[in-house]
């Protein structure tokens, strides 16, 4: 049913090869030693001319019909607008990849290239906790006031003044209907034995445990370690037993589309947006309940041109704009106004306006959970089993 | 006669420092490159962190050997198994292709020796991403597997041993068929048709000549395709599956998912002896002078 390798396939995978090639120097440079300085500029060099260089996650970004980055998109306009230059990168393919990469750096003063990130909140939590990203420079983005209510000061980010949402999603199931042969609504039907090593798991363990966790009972409100012990079980019987085949990153996308996976658990908007070239993929939150998350945005320290990064926050949270990505990633937009904006446009995006996977209601919201807080120890346990389980 | 005593006595001086002169790039570049971060990592092998985010702090914890053997002792055995494995088949892919370069190029030797370094233009990364690629579950390649009598309409070849043994395979295969190559071109070809007038087949005399011969190639990249299939670990990150996990997958993720440093070098440490070991088994094995290739 896939041709060889689609556009969208090898972009994911350029964005792969861009990460592979960002571990590189980072690595070199944290065995370079004291001299801080000389491998700052090292790092800084790749950001060429532009003043602004945000590395984000892959599919998360309007950008028609790419020849770099899109005439009409939101990175064209941006330039057109402020007449600054952009670097928009797609290194980010899981949040412990990216710490891994930046914490050398980081943990020395040392500046890591991109001056904006989009780590997700509790790895933006952790970032802003060991003081490795600067306050945001708030009164130069005035549009910050159109953020949605529900995510003010959220707990990854008491005071609010360190991290601006990007985008929030689900995490939930995404199969594909042309090898499931039929509908999926719970987690219980990823252990169906037909799919037997057709299931892939993310190596994100918040949502791969807490879908799982739901589906057997538990509440993601104040996790411990005791408490999910049944759901770390749960996973570890299906990976031994071969149910599981895989745990990825972002790459989940790849598997799914060329017939690896079954089913997975995936995350909204990258699914809806696969959908559209794919019908038979589909994504559903389960009966159990999803989760809900949402990718920051922040500013490491000792990033350059921090008054540029400021136009462009302001930029995507004027409503017009944020609509514009909205209409591309299908993600939940944090920006008020969204839903209007995308009625204005018409067409497509207007039916995403009453689109329950973007501006869930009521009903729907009840069925998400977020995860409470993770201490330092609590986490650290989490991590060490879901390692061992998952063998990554 | 005096001047011509000091003249030798000079040359004598000469040649008993000169060797050390030219060596000391090699032994400073070793010192400070291999023993220099193997002694900082014995160090932090026998560390202990306190928690996740502060330094390790040096205090002789020999637990983190005990847990290293204890916990992942599968994951040794199977890395060296899968490694076993890939050197097997590059020699038996690798051997007939240098000696049929060797043998048969001609005046396209050169070329032909460059075609198999062709694939290190690409970035090790990307081409065992291909991989992936090409082994797809509904791709051409699993099509044609799939009608195999013992495979049935469920085979695939990714996420199974075979996709990780094949990527080692294919990743360090000319690491294989380069000094297999420079071995069997040294020798003089002249000795198999002395061995054809002492009445030998030209089978026997490939076996009783040419072969011990080309060993010292064959000891050479054998341990050039072991030692990093050993420790790799992207292809069973993109190839394999969490029952393919390999000591590598271990140790990347203690050092940069969990940050537990002590626990990865201790595993890392583990790795290196247990190599060293085997290399010596197989030197005595091969004999040593395969080392001088």
């Amino acid at each position: 049913m896939s041709g060889p390798v689609t556009r969208r396939q090898f972009m994911t995978r350029a964005g792969l090869a861009a990460g592979g090639l960002v571990v590189a120097p980072s690595v070199l440079a944290a065995c370079g030693g004291s001299d801080s300085k000389s491998s700052g500029s090292g790092s800084s060099e790749g950001k060429g001319d532009a003043q602004v260089w945000f590395d984000n996650w892959t599919l998360y970004i309007d950008k028609p019909d790419d020849e770099l980055y899109g005439k009409g998109g939101t990175l064209d306009e941006f330039q057109k607008a402020t007449g600054l230059k952009i670097k928009y990168t797609e290194g980010i393919n899981d949040n412990g990849e990216l710490f891994a990469k930046i914490q050398p750096l980081l943990s020395k003063g040392q500046p890591i290239g991109p001056n904006i990130i989009a780590p997700t909140f509790w790895m933006a939590g952790r970032l802003i906790t060991l003081g490795w990203v600067e306050k945001l420079p708030l009164d130069k983005v005035p549009n910050a006031k159109n953020l949605i209510t529900s995510l003010q000061k959220p707990p990854s980010d008491p005071t609010g003044e360190y991290s601006l949402p990007w985008q929030a999603g689900i995490a939930g199931i995404a199969y594909n209907q042309e090898i499931t042969g039929r509908e999926l609504r719970t987690v219980q039907d990823l252990w169906d034995p037909a799919f037997k090593g057709k299931i892939g798991m993310l190596t994100e363990m918040r949502d791969t445990i807490g879908l799982i966790a739901m589906s057997e009972g538990i509440d993601l409100d104040k996790p411990t370690f005791d408490k999910f012990q049944p759901a770390f079980d749960k996973l570890d019987k299906e990976v031994k037993n071969g149910q599981i085949r895989q745990f990825t990153g972002n790459d989940y996308v790849d598997d799914l589309e060329q017939g690896n996976y079954a089913a997975c658990i995936g995350w909204s908007g990258d699914v809806v947006q696969l959908s559209k070239s794919n019908p038979n993929i589909k994504f559903v939150v389960p009966e159990s309940g999803g989760t809900l998350w949402f990718d920051t945005m922040v500013i490491p320290n000792e990033a350059s041109n921090v008054d540029d990064v400021a136009k462009w926050m302001d930029f995507v949270y004027d409503p017009v704009n944020a609509a514009r990505i909205t209409a591309s990633v299908q993600y939940i937009s944090p920006v008020q106004g969204v839903q209007d904006e995308l009625r204005k446009m018409g067409g497509d995006a207007a039916e995403l306006a009453d689109s329950q996977l973007l501006f869930p209601d009521a009903s729907t919201l009840a069925n998400l959970q977020s995860w409470g807080n993770l201490d330092k120890e609590q986490e650290q346990l989490f991590d060490e089993e879901f390692a061992k389980i998952s063998g990554t | 006669m005096a001047r011509r005593a000091t003249a030798d006595d000079r040359g004598l001086r000469k040649s008993k420092w000169a060797p050390y002169g030219f060596l000391s790039p090699g032994i400073i570049w070793l010192v400070l490159f291999f023993l220099v971060p193997v002694g900082i990592l014995l160090k932090a092998s026998l560390s202990t962190k306190p928690s996740r985010f502060e330094e390790p702090v040096f205090d002789w914890n020999f637990s983190n050997f005990s847990t290293a053997f204890g916990d992942y002792g599968t994951e040794f055995v199977r890395s060296f198994v899968f490694a076993g494995i890939a050197t097997l088949l590059a020699i038996l892919i690798g051997y007939p292709l240098a000696y049929w370069i060797a043998t048969r190029g001609g005046r396209w030797k050169n070329f032909l020796i460059g075609l198999v370094v062709v694939p290190f233009f690409t970035s090790y990364l990307i081409r065992t991403i291909a991989w992936t690629s090409i082994l797809q579950d509904d791709g051409p390649v699993v099509a044609l597997y799939r009608l195999l009598p013992w495979v049935g309409a469920d085979g695939r070849i990714l996420a199974t041993p075979m996709a990780v043994i094949g990527g080692l395979t294919y990743n360090f295969m000319s690491f294989m068929i380069l000094p297999i190559y420079v071995s069997l071109e040294k020798i003089d070809f002249r000795l198999t048709e002395a061995a054809a007038d002492l009445g030998s087949t030209p089978w026997g005399a490939f076996r009783k000549v040419v072969f011990p011969l080309s060993l010292p190639g064959v000891f050479a990249g054998s341990l050039l395709v072991f030692i990093p299939a050993a420790g790799d670990y992207l292809n069973n990150r993109y190839l394999g599956s969490p029952q393919t996990s390999m000591i590598g997958t271990v140790v990347q993720n203690k050092f940069l998912v969990q940050f537990d440093y002590p626990q990865a070098a201790a595993l890392s440490i583990v790795l290196m002896v247990i190599i060293t070991a085997m290399v010596l088994v197989y030197s005595r094995f091969l004999g040593t002078e395969g080392l001088a290739v």
